[in-house]
């Protein structure tokens, strides 16, 4: 059944909104509301969004895009930046031995070096710290460039881009304390033997 | 007209109802073991068949086609009937299509532990199950087409408009996803490459969660909301409003799965504006649901069924908000790829979906076994548990979200990232995934709970498999609008008319998005460093695609300062043009990998690293959630599919030289040879012929080919390298 003049407008009993009337699924009654303004708005409004968006991305390309947004970023952070080449270490350096430096230097160990050198320096993938062995040079600078600029073909990496200089020396004289520690279960050594 | 006497068949509902309790439990507690493992790796138990990244996809397939998907059949081939007022159109078509089903079901759960997968989110089977998939939906869609057909109603009601459009899209999405070319019976390559692949996966991903998760649902909560309310539908304008604005919007939408990645921006840019779009055709669903409660909220006190009901659609409501939200670029770069995501699934899954579910079966067994429920007490306690579970759930993954994107994000006073070493922002994470793992096992007591309830409902009952019932047969009236006949009104009583329009709402937006990343060649320029794999190394991605890294790891670098401080420079689309599948990934357990193989980079590891870590993540970093993979390390590489594998990548494309296919595998036992002899140096011994040298070979493969070019990260992206 239509609704026509001929049947007049049934209402819910509940609520007196106007039923459809024919409209009847298996005794599902249908209302014939109108859609809540609120909700018609929000769907405008979300339309208009679209549009703007389209044409500040995309049209017009007033909004930087993500490769001038990461230039940006990166312009941004320019000065901050370290200059991993400027990283100079004086040759005659010695190794910290204050306790709060060396407790920074196993920090930063425990954090970066263990995965390949294990907890106590006995070495798994990367060589044994703790004998008197070394691959690159016994000095304490000697380990101060192995840790700044890494020894990449070995899959050694280099630090100087995640450390700053000072924590590379504070963790190079931490692992100088390793030497002679004797761990369980160590690498067989590597290198030559240091005097 | 006369009345006709017909009977409706309650047994192929009883089935599919029964099925979608059974695979409901499987499903969720394999997503409980997924969550535990976060907490104790062992729990892969060192084998390869419960391996996180195998169990992953068992997990997510389940519920959603199995678990999902048979309480959607349930709900349907009730509603179905009684809407159209006829007995379904096949008894035998019903049995296929439910027996098929679960055939695919179990196919799914062994071929993902075997690892038999294509690799692509929600879309893992192989192809001959693809196939059968295809074809089981066909015969699903006839069985209903041809129940609509046959009515005796005139009109079609707003659940069946939902219900043709799932079936529609999810066939079309379904098909245009899994072209692939066979090179075994359980290998097969996926036509699309790269960022292609990676359009077309979110379009089918994002679209089946429209398709699969929603429409069926909104379909669903048309039929029950009102039946267990007994009220009226509060809005029929706002029905057809909100239906044609959701179908028409959403399968524009997938690209938001892809925002600051390297699909091209104007897409991008799209998958922004169509979600943020999908708002209020969303929200018209919740609010036509919840206004037609007006009157009846006494009930709601009272009644389990309407409870449950109410807190999906309120969770349907809330999703559909956070998702648009989390397609706008300013959330997107800090949710991506945390377990905000996850989250944000779950309350859809276990709030719309599984409260939906529960409501209907609740509201559909004791009727269909002629008797009430066994105990209403314990359908409200199944709900406050459930209730409690999604809070549980879903809190500590966005509170360790937060977490997680900040510690990703932060850098010291020196410019240095804070957290460089990426298993730290996971160890912070571990608390809160135990408080998951105990959202999730109380989720699962409530559902144990209604199933215990509704087998109780099931003894004491007496089912009814044929039920009578009788309508007047329909009048042929004539196919053209008749004078005051709306036109919406008019199309309700064409179906197949109505089912066209559909497929055309649904095709627009997938062919503006998808062909022109085909025709258009700037749209990915290429990369002249960027070469094939080689034959060791496409091996070793396989095995990637097999054990689904993917699931942990992500290959997608985004252009912000904090990822190409962590892992080198962001991504480019011509990078992958030789990634058949893509494996950009969804989230990040783990660090992302597509620069791992750069030998000056900062993720750089020796082939001994990789040996080790996969022969035991735990012996070098404690803390380490990654899974034991020694059978990588066990099993030899089958080399038989070598010259086979290079043979479909040539048609796909890929420029090996003619007639490479003939000397694959003693190029690949060359490569082996030296990542062996290298191994050697480091005191392993490991025959070049096992796994675990072409995922290493794969492994120091990546990113290499952009990094050799010496490209700067902006001149790649502005001047493609012809
Ligand atoms: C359950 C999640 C998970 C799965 C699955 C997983 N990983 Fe990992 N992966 C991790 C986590 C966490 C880390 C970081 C800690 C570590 O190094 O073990 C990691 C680290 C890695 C690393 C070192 C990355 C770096 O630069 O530090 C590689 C390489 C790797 N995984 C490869 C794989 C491969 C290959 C697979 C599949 C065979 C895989 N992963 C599967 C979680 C996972």
């Amino acid at each position: 059944m239509e609704i026509n003049d001929k049947n007049p407008v049934e209402k819910d009993e509940l609520t007196g909104d106007k039923l459809l009337s024919g409209h009847d699924y298996d005794n599902i009654r249908e209302l014939d509301n109108k859609l809540p303004k609120w909700w018609v708005w929000l769907f405008i409004i979300t339309i208009v969004y679209a549009v703007v968006y389209l044409l500040v991305f995309d049209v017009f390309r007033i909004a930087p895009h993500q490769e001038a947004e990461y230039a940006n970023e990166m312009a941004a952070v320019a000065s901050l930046a370290p200059a991993p080449q400027a990283m100079v270490f004086d040759t005659l350096m010695v190794p910290l031995t204050d306790q709060p430096a060396l407790d920074a230097g196993k920090a930063i160990f425990d954090k970066n070096c263990v995965v390949c050198h294990k907890t106590q320096g006995q070495g798994l993938v990367g060589p044994n710290l703790t004998d008197n062995y070394s691959i690159h040079g016994c000095r304490f600078i000697d380990a101060v460039n192995v840790i700044a600029t890494g020894v990449p073909e070995k899959g050694m990496i280099s630090w100087k881009t995640q450390l700053t200089k000072e924590q590379i020396i504070q963790v190079a004289s931490y692992t100088m304390t390793l030497r002679g520690t004797n761990p369980p279960d160590p690498k067989a050594p590597q290198g030559d033997p240091c005097k | 007209m006369e009345n006709q006497n017909f009977y409706y068949d309650n047994k192929t509902v009883k089935f599919f109802a029964y099925a979608t309790l059974f695979w409901g439990v499987i499903g969720m507690v394999v997503g409980l073991l997924l969550a535990l493992q976060f907490i104790w790796p062992q729990l892969t138990f060192g084998i390869p068949y419960t391996t996180f990244g195998r169990i992953r996809p068992i997990h997510t397939n389940a519920v959603i086609f199995a678990f999902v998907g048979n309480g959607m059949f349930t709900g349907i081939y009730y509603s179905l009937q009684r809407l159209c007022k006829a007995r379904m159109f096949s008894d035998i078509l019903s049995k296929i299509h439910f027996w098929g089903w679960q055939l695919i079901i179990v196919a799914a759960a062994l071929t993902f532990a075997f690892g038999f997968t294509t690799g692509k989110e929600y879309a893992e089977l192989e192809w001959p199950i693809d196939i059968l998939v295809a074809v089981i939906w066909i015969v699903f869609g006839w069985n209903m087409i041809g129940t609509i057909i046959k009515r005796r109603t005139r009109h079609i009601y707003v659940a069946i408009w939902f219900y043709l459009a799932t079936f529609v899209t999810v066939a079309v999405l379904h098909v245009a996803n899994s072209i692939e070319i066979p090179v075994t019976f359980f290998k097969s390559y996926i036509v699309y490459a790269g960022v292609q692949d990676a359009l077309v996966q979110w379009w089918y991903g994002h679209n089946a969660v429209a398709f699969f998760l929603t429409t069926p649902f909104l379909g669903l909560m048309y039929y029950y909301l009102p039946k267990a309310a007994n009220r009226p539908i509060y809005s029929y304008r706002l029905s057809i409003v909100h239906f044609w604005a959701l179908i028409f919007l959403y399968i524009w939408a997938g690209p938001h799965h892809l925002i600051y990645s390297a699909l091209p921006n104007w897409a991008q840019s799209l998958g922004v504006v169509f979600s943020v779009m999908l708002i209020a055709p969303s929200w018209g669903g919740m609010v036509n649901g919840l206004l037609t409660l007006r009157g009846a909220w006494d009930k709601v006190r009272e009644d389990p069924v309407l409870k449950f009901m109410v807190v999906a659609v309120t969770a349907y409501g809330m999703s559909t908000f956070e998702g648009p939200m989390m397609s706008t670029k300013t959330v997107n770069a800090i949710s991506h790829f945390t377990d905000w995501t996850v989250g944000h699934a779950h309350i859809g899954a276990l709030g719309w979906n599984g409260f939906m579910t529960f409501a209907v079966l609740y509201w559909l067994i004791p009727r269909i076994f002629r008797t009430n429920l066994y105990s209403k007490k314990m359908a409200n306690t199944h709900f406050w548990i459930g209730t409690l579970g999604i809070i549980f759930y879903a809190v500590p993954l966005y509170w360790g979200a937060i977490t997680q994107f900040l510690m990703w994000k932060e850098f010291t006073a020196e410019g240095f990232l804070k957290y460089p070493n990426f298993l730290e922002t996971v160890t912070q994470l571990r608390p809160m995934y135990a408080a998951r793992a105990i959202g999730g096992g109380l989720y699962i007591v409530g559902v144990v709970m209604g199933v215990y309830n509704l087998i109780l409902t099931i003894r004491q009952g007496d089912f009814l498999a044929e039920e009578a019932a009788s309508a007047p047969a329909l009048e042929p009236v004539s196919g053209k609008r008749a004078a005051g006949e709306g036109a919406h009104r008019w199309l309700e009583r064409r179906p197949v008319q109505f089912t066209i329009f559909a497929l055309l709402a649904i095709l627009i937006g997938g062919i503006i998005e998808i062909v022109p990343l085909y025709l258009i060649k700037t749209n990915i320029p290429t990369i002249a460093s960027v070469k094939p794999y080689t034959p060791l190394e496409l091996q070793g991605r396989d095995i990637y695609v097999r054990e689904g890294c993917y699931t942990c790891h992500s290959q997608e670098v985004r252009p912000f300062r904090s990822e190409t401080e962590r892992y080198g420079q962001y991504s480019k689309a011509g990078e992958y043009v030789y990634d058949h599948p893509f494996q950009w990934g969804s989230k990040r357990n783990g660090p992302d990998l597509s620069r791992e193989g750069v030998v000056n980079g900062k993720q750089y590891k020796p082939n001994s690293w990789h040996y080790n870590h996969m022969l035991n993540p735990q012996k070098l970093n404690a803390q380490s959630i990654m899974p034991v993979y020694k059978w990588l390390i066990a099993d030899d590489l089958d080399m038989s599919t070598t010259a086979k594998k290079i043979r479909v990548m040539q048609m796909l494309g890929v420029p090996y030289p003619a007639g490479f296919d003939k000397t694959a595998n003693d190029v690949l036992l060359q490569q082996a040879s030296l990542i062996s002899a290298d191994l050697k140096t480091q005191g392993i011994d490991c025959a070049p012929n096992k796994e675990i040298i072409a995922v290493i070979a794969y492994l120091q493969r990546l990113g290499v080919d952009i990094h050799s070019a010496g490209l700067s990260a902006a001149s790649a992206s502005e001047n493609p390298v012809k």
